[in-house]
């Protein structure tokens, strides 16, 4: 215990010693954790939003206003045994036309008095499963719907535009991400290392004088580990409240814009903890 | 205790040691004398470790320098005290501090680092500066700060490496003084000097070497 409190006293005489160095090293884990958490919240909100979009997809399916009751409840009954499909929701003539008003604002007398009939056909609506939401699963799935008697491909719609769009270039963007987050988190790990590395530097007298006394290596490279955790735990609180600021104040303008995760903050810290460390094991391997 | 047998080693600019033999008793005080650059320094590296034999070995206590590997060689060091012509303290912390940091290495206790640390600054005649830098103190007050440092662990053997040597003749002898009441306590004490006069002044053991090997 005596031993612990020594090591950390001694890695906080040292930033002190260091104040200048250890400010520049810390500040810049502060900047890296910053743009690798704005990159990793524009990622997840990122994929939010087309968990979002895919989940509005619906395949939409036309019934012939000739279908009896009973030809539209066996339809129903093999849209819902089709793999992949969660729900099957039966939009009725009337509920179409009441869907039509809520949509564009009118009155119904407005348009259908006018044609003496309802004009818009009744219709099933399919969502499809979480896994399933796919341009390949949503084909398959209209294949299997065709293959249902009495109905026509040409009564199947769907946004399969969409689709397509998102697979095309979630995988590009997700890549570019992961790029750019490595790239920052390694130019970080080299500053720290850097730093540590300086430390090490214009302590090597002092460190020399410590083995001839009888100080282990962990005795000597401890407190250097201790230095690298504090700066990057600084850096990573510091980075944490910048955004935690930032998204707040833009939620203020446009609610529900950015939604964090409350996993990713802390994240943020041990992320700049694990930089620190990892930036003083490089450098002490390497020079001590 | 301690003893170099038939050990060999060379610097890569060819400066070495050739089968040097010595052998240091419980208690004992040894001058190892010599021209500069005879091999004084690099016979005290022998035995801190800080240089292998390339033949022969060197038992300090119970531990054979072809036995022990790199991690065991700091709780050798702690069984040594070492003090050198440049002091070498800890520039960065105060007089107790230095001292007491060889305590702190073995994990020692508050009380146990306090007690022991007060008592060695008494043994040298520094209890008065112990808040003081080192920057703040003369060469011959680094050097009881040194030895203060050496000694606070009540090592087998003191190894001085020309502590003197930067000293004027009265700092000195009051140094070399310190060294006899550490060694009158028990503590054996190998120190190299190339100060002919302070060893003919003894009637202690001479050592003397040159070029590399032990001439008598």
């Amino acid at each position: 215990m005596n031993s612990a409190f020594f090591l950390i006293r001694e890695a906080l005489e040292g930033l002190k010693r260091a104040r200048l160095s250890a400010a520049i090293a810390t500040l810049t884990i502060t900047v890296s954790i910053v743009l690798f958490g704005t990159f990793l919240i524009i990622t997840l909100n990122l994929s939010r939003y087309i968990e979002m979009l895919k989940s509005r997809l619906e395949i939409e399916v036309f019934i012939d206003d000739s279908f009896s009751d009973e030809k539209i409840q066996v339809i129903r009954e093999h849209l819902t045994a089709i793999d992949g499909v969660s729900d099957v929701v039966f939009i009725s003539k009337e509920m179409a036309i009441r869907e039509f008003h809520r949509l564009f604002d009118q009155e119904p007398a407005d348009y259908f008095e006018a044609l003496g009939f309802n004009p818009l056909p009744a219709s099933f609506r399919l969502k499809l499963a979480p896994d399933y939401l796919t341009s390949g699963h949503a084909d398959r799935v209209v294949q299997d719907i065709v293959a249902i008697d009495a109905i026509d491909a040409r009564d199947i719609r769907y946004d399969r535009r969409i689709l397509l769009i998102i697979e095309n270039n979630v995988e590009l963007a997700v890549a570019v991400d992961v790029a750019v987050g490595a790239i920052i988190c390694l130019s970080a790990l080299l500053l720290v290392s850097n730093n540590i590395r300086l430390i090490i530097f214009s302590r090597r007298k002092l460190i020399q004088t410590m083995k001839l006394v009888g100080a282990t290596n962990f005795f000597i490279r401890a407190p250097l580990f201790i230095q690298g955790v504090i700066q990057g735990v600084t850096g990573g609180f510091i980075a944490c409240c910048f955004l935690y600021l930032v998204v707040a104040l833009t939620s203020i303008q446009v609610t529900n814009l950015i939604v964090v995760s409350s996993s990713v903050y802390p994240l943020m810290v041990v992320l700049g903890g694990a930089l620190g460390l990892l930036g003083s094991l490089t450098a002490v391997r390497r020079y001590l | 205790m301690i003893k170099i047998h038939n050990a060999s080693m060379r610097y890569p600019n060819g400066d070495g040691l050739d089968r040097i033999s010595l052998e240091v008793k419980s208690g004992e005080f040894v001058y190892l004398v010599g021209p500069t650059g005879a091999g004084k320094s690099s016979v005290l590296k022998l035995i801190y470790m800080e240089q292998k034999p390339s033949s022969g070995y060197v038992v300090v206590d119970r531990d054979n320098s072809n036995e022990v590997g790199d991690r065991q060689i700091p709780f050798i060091r702690r069984k040594l005290g070492i003090i050198f012509q440049d002091f070498k303290l800890l520039e960065d912390r105060d007089v107790f501090e230095n001292v007491a940091f060889t305590l702190r290495v073995t994990a020692a206790g508050q009380k146990e680092v306090k007690k022991k640390t007060l008592r060695a600054l008494a043994e040298v005649g520094m209890s008065h500066k112990s808040r003081k830098m080192p920057d703040e103190l003369s060469g011959g007050e680094q050097q009881r700060i040194a030895i203060a440092r050496a000694i606070v662990n009540y090592p087998l053997i003191l190894l001085a490496d020309e502590p003197t040597a930067n000293l004027d003749p009265k700092t000195s002898v009051a140094i070399l003084n310190i060294l006899d009441r550490v060694n009158a306590r028990g503590t054996a004490v190998l120190m190299a000097t190339h100060h002919y006069e302070l060893v003919n002044c003894s009637n202690k053991r001479v050592v003397s070497i040159k070029n590399g090997t032990v001439v008598f």
